[in-house]
């Protein structure tokens, strides 16, 4: 029964666009990682830029935040949202060649913005660095993304659209809007990668931020709370704690977020009203974004032995507290007040990572390891690996984000530092000497956190491999059987 | 994978009813009460902070906020206006408490001449505390954190040889006007065995033990119109602080590393260099950037705290 139900499930779901998807994104993770421990070196030692101006920091910085939110997260998402669409629709993917178009065309943009970032062609807009061509490709890869996902809902078998799925379309919608409305932009030729944006001074950057707070939003929350809800009730076999929780923090979480950007522009130009507004729509955001931690957490109440057997659910309880940590964090740095002492300095960066790597990173790795043997239809190679990974991964994240507080307060403390005459008690240059200690403890963390994912690449590799070698025996297996009968038949018919 | 495990609800809290995937449901559980008033907690915040902050925007305007108003001085006139970031700004350097401990200084400072601040322990306690964050902004990432300099490159403040002169006055015009400092490269003008010979002769004036052949064949090009290095370095060598030329007759170099060399003959090829290129360096003004009472504080830290004053 078992094994005729993995001939048939390729036929039922299109796996192979998940497969693609779900390896490339360990393959950007680990060379964006890279790019991200190799840049946290930079800092903490400035001669590893080898005066090779491709690697300096400026050029490396972007070629990192892109390959992991973009490369990492984007194609884990391409990944898990064609997987969990099809298996909760009960549908085959609209679509099969613009999927793949999706896959090569996504698989292009990453490339193409990786080494114009290194060649020196950037946008200069956060998250958003990619010159205009590369943005055209990504509207148009875009929109297909959404056309297979609506139109594959639209074929659904079932009568309710499960909740992952609001939460995968969200975040769809609400990207393409972004991206387009934060690149409306005129080249300054056809054969230039350089172009003017559409919006000027303090305008441009609200627009900047606008869409760079709603890229953590639906990119790196949304989405990711939608891979959250397929995955954390699957893996613990039991179900979703609360519906109308799923549906109160969904509307709340879309509905707020959107306002909450201009918090990244607190004490600039930017009018006092809008960051009042800002600031407020931020701490209101909490308790949504807390809804969606609560759910997942509280899915596995009854059910918390689950933690001490299975690494898996502890990937994925893990990222939900990480979740908490962060979005409880967030909201306290978009006060005016505690952003005058945070802002421009590393806790910014120690916040984004607590997101970044404890919550999108560690949900993707538990979401991976469900998923990866089922697409091969085999077991994981080894579950003491996924132990080892989850430890190097949570000793990475807390050698992070802590190192960044060190440096981050401490900066943001000796920046506003007086003293006896009421004279800066520091001089700039001494707040940067500060910064080298965390700086070493933070390159360390990442080196942590980038090995854990080496070990998990090791795993997956064993696995996918063991998945072929056990569907090729089952293939000869299948074919021996066949010949045996077909020449039984010729002998009894030879005896006839 | 596809069987559906039965799922057993727990409690009396039911599921919704709809299942996907096999064993995908939902349980209906109410909205935590606690989470519902703290996010309740969160709106009355921000009701409570749109009342007091400039907050909702009206037409070409917007709500200016109640009980928080600023009051600061524009000229002798005294402002007050709804809570903004300006206003605050203006009103902490005008009334903040850091700012009048640091003004009572300041304007002691801008009142004296130079004699009257090195002479006062006080004054010169607020030059150090000032000095020491105002040179390392704007003066020690080409001199160095503690004014040392980079030989070849940028002289150094913490010895006592100066090329445009050590007095508080000198220093205070270099500060406030820039300064450029030019040699001509005498490529052209000098056949390579002329320039070992004058660099043999440079050497001399700081007691190096060179050829003295080689360096009275250069001590003539030197001092003659050949050359005619004396326009600006003097008979003597010992540099002119109209022209910034350096003196040669000390064991002071600032562009040439000769300290830095082991042999003779490449102590000879550093100076023999500079000869060859040239000088052209120069120092930006300062006095589009800095207040007069801040390049007059700058003056006295250089020549008290760091040259030679100390």
């Amino acid at each position: 029964m078992a094994q005729l139900q993995s001939i048939a499930a390729p036929e039922q779901y299109n796996y192979d666009i998940v497969r693609k998807f779900t390896i490339m994104a360990l393959f950007w993770g680990i060379l964006g990682m890279s790019a991200g421990l190799y840049a946290a070196l930079e800092l903490a030692f400035p001669a590893f830029n080898l005066d090779i101006a491709q690697i300096t920091f400026g050029r490396l910085r972007p070629v990192h935040t892109t390959l992991v939110i973009f490369g990492f997260g984007g194609c884990a998402l391409f990944a898990t949202s064609y997987y969990v669409v099809q298996r909760t629709c009960q549908a085959r993917l609209w679509g099969s060649a613009l999927a793949n178009f999706t896959f090569w065309g996504w698989q292009a943009v990453l490339a193409l913005g990786a080494l114009s970032y290194m060649w020196g062609y950037s946008q200069g807009r956060e998250y958003a660095e990619f010159p205009w061509p590369i943005d055209i490709l990504i509207a148009v890869v875009w929109v297909a993304y959404l056309l297979i996902y609506v139109q594959t809902l639209r074929r659904r078998s079932q009568p309710h659209i499960y909740v992952a799925n609001w939460f995968y379309l969200g975040f769809i919608l609400a990207t393409a809007l972004l991206h387009i409305f934060n690149n409306l932009a005129v080249p300054v030729g056809m054969s230039s990668m350089a172009s003017y944006s559409a919006f000027a001074g303090v305008q441009d950057a609200m627009t900047q931020w606008w869409y760079g707070h709603n890229a953590v939003g639906f990119f790196l929350t949304a989405a990711f709370l939608g891979m959250m809800y397929y995955f954390v009730p699957k893996q613990a076999g039991r179900p979703v704690y609360s519906y109308r929780l799923s549906i109160i923090h969904f509307w709340a979480l879309v509905f707020l977020y959107m306002w909450a950007g201009a918090h990244h522009l607190h004490w600039t130009a930017l009018p006092d009203w809008t960051s009042t507004l800002a600031a407020t729509f931020s701490i209101m955001l909490l308790l949504p974004s807390w809804g969606g931690m609560i759910n997942g957490i509280m899915t596995l109440s009854g059910a918390w032995e689950k933690l001490r057997t299975d690494p898996i659910m502890l990937f994925l309880i893990t990222a939900l507290s990480f979740y908490g940590m962060a979005t409880f964090e967030g909201p306290l740095m978009s006060l005016k007040s505690v952003n005058a002492l945070s802002h421009y300095t590393d806790w910014t960066i120690g916040h984004v990572h607590s997101g970044a790597l404890g919550w999108v990173a560690m949900i993707t790795f538990g979401s991976m390891y469900h998923l990866v043997p089922r697409l091969y239809d085999t077991k994981i190679h080894s579950i003491r690996l996924i132990y080892v990974h989850f430890w190097l991964a949570s000793i990475g994240i807390v050698l992070y984000i802590t190192s960044m507080w060190v440096a981050g307060i401490g900066q943001g403390l000796l920046l506003r530092g007086f003293d006896d005459y009421g004279n800066l008690a520091y001089s700039f240059i001494e707040t940067v000497t500060f910064l080298h200690q965390p700086y070493v403890w933070r390159a360390l963390g990442g080196a942590f956190f980038l090995s854990g994912v080496l070990v998990m690449a090791y795993n997956t590799w064993r696995t996918i491999a063991n998945g072929k070698r056990e569907a090729a025996e089952v293939e000869a297996r299948l074919s021996a059987k066949l010949a045996r009968a077909w020449y039984r038949r010729v002998t009894w018919s030879n005896q006839e | 994978m596809a069987e559906a495990k039965p799922n057993k609800p727990s409690g009396a809290v039911q599921t919704t009813g709809h299942a996907w995937d096999g064993d995908l449901q939902e349980f209906n559980n109410p909205l935590p009460r606690w989470w519902v008033w703290a996010f309740y907690a969160t709106v009355v915040f921000a009701v409570v902070y749109w009342i007091l902050y400039p907050a909702w925007p009206i037409g070409r305007s917007y709500t200016k906020g109640v009980m928080n108003n600023i009051t600061f001085k524009e000229g002798d006139k005294e402002v007050t206006m709804h809570w903004n970031t300006r206003a605050l700004l203006w009103r902490d350097m005008q009334t903040g408490p850091e700012a009048v401990k640091q003004r009572r200084y300041m304007d002691q400072v801008a009142n004296a001449d130079y004699q009257q601040i090195v002479s006062d322990p006080k004054m010169m306690g607020f030059v150090q505390s000032v000095g020491k964050v105002l040179f390392a902004d704007n003066c020690a990432a080409c001199h160095g954190s503690g004014g040392q300099g980079k030989i070849g490159l940028f002289p150094n403040l913490s010895d006592d040889a100066w090329l445009w002169g050590g007095s508080l006055e000198d220093i205070h015009a270099t500060i406030s006007q820039g300064r450029h400092g030019y040699m001509p490269s005498f490529r052209a003008t000098f056949s390579a065995a002329q320039v070992e010979q004058v660099s043999d002769y440079v050497l001399s004036l700081s007691g190096h033990q060179v050829d003295p052949a080689s360096a009275a064949a250069g001590k003539a090009m030197f001092n003659g119109q050949g050359g005619g290095c004396y326009y600006c370095h003097g008979e003597n060598g010992k540099g002119m602080k109209s022209q910034g030329s350096a003196n040669l007759t000390d064991s002071i170099w600032t562009i040439a590393d000769v300290p830095g060399q082991g042999t003779l003959t490449g102590k000879r090829d550093v100076v023999a260099q500079v000869i060859l290129n040239g000088v052209h360096r120069q120092m930006p003004n300062w006095n589009g950037r800095l207040s007069a009472t801040e390049i007059k504080l700058l003056t006295v830290y250089v020549h008290n705290v760091l040259g030679v004053g100390k």
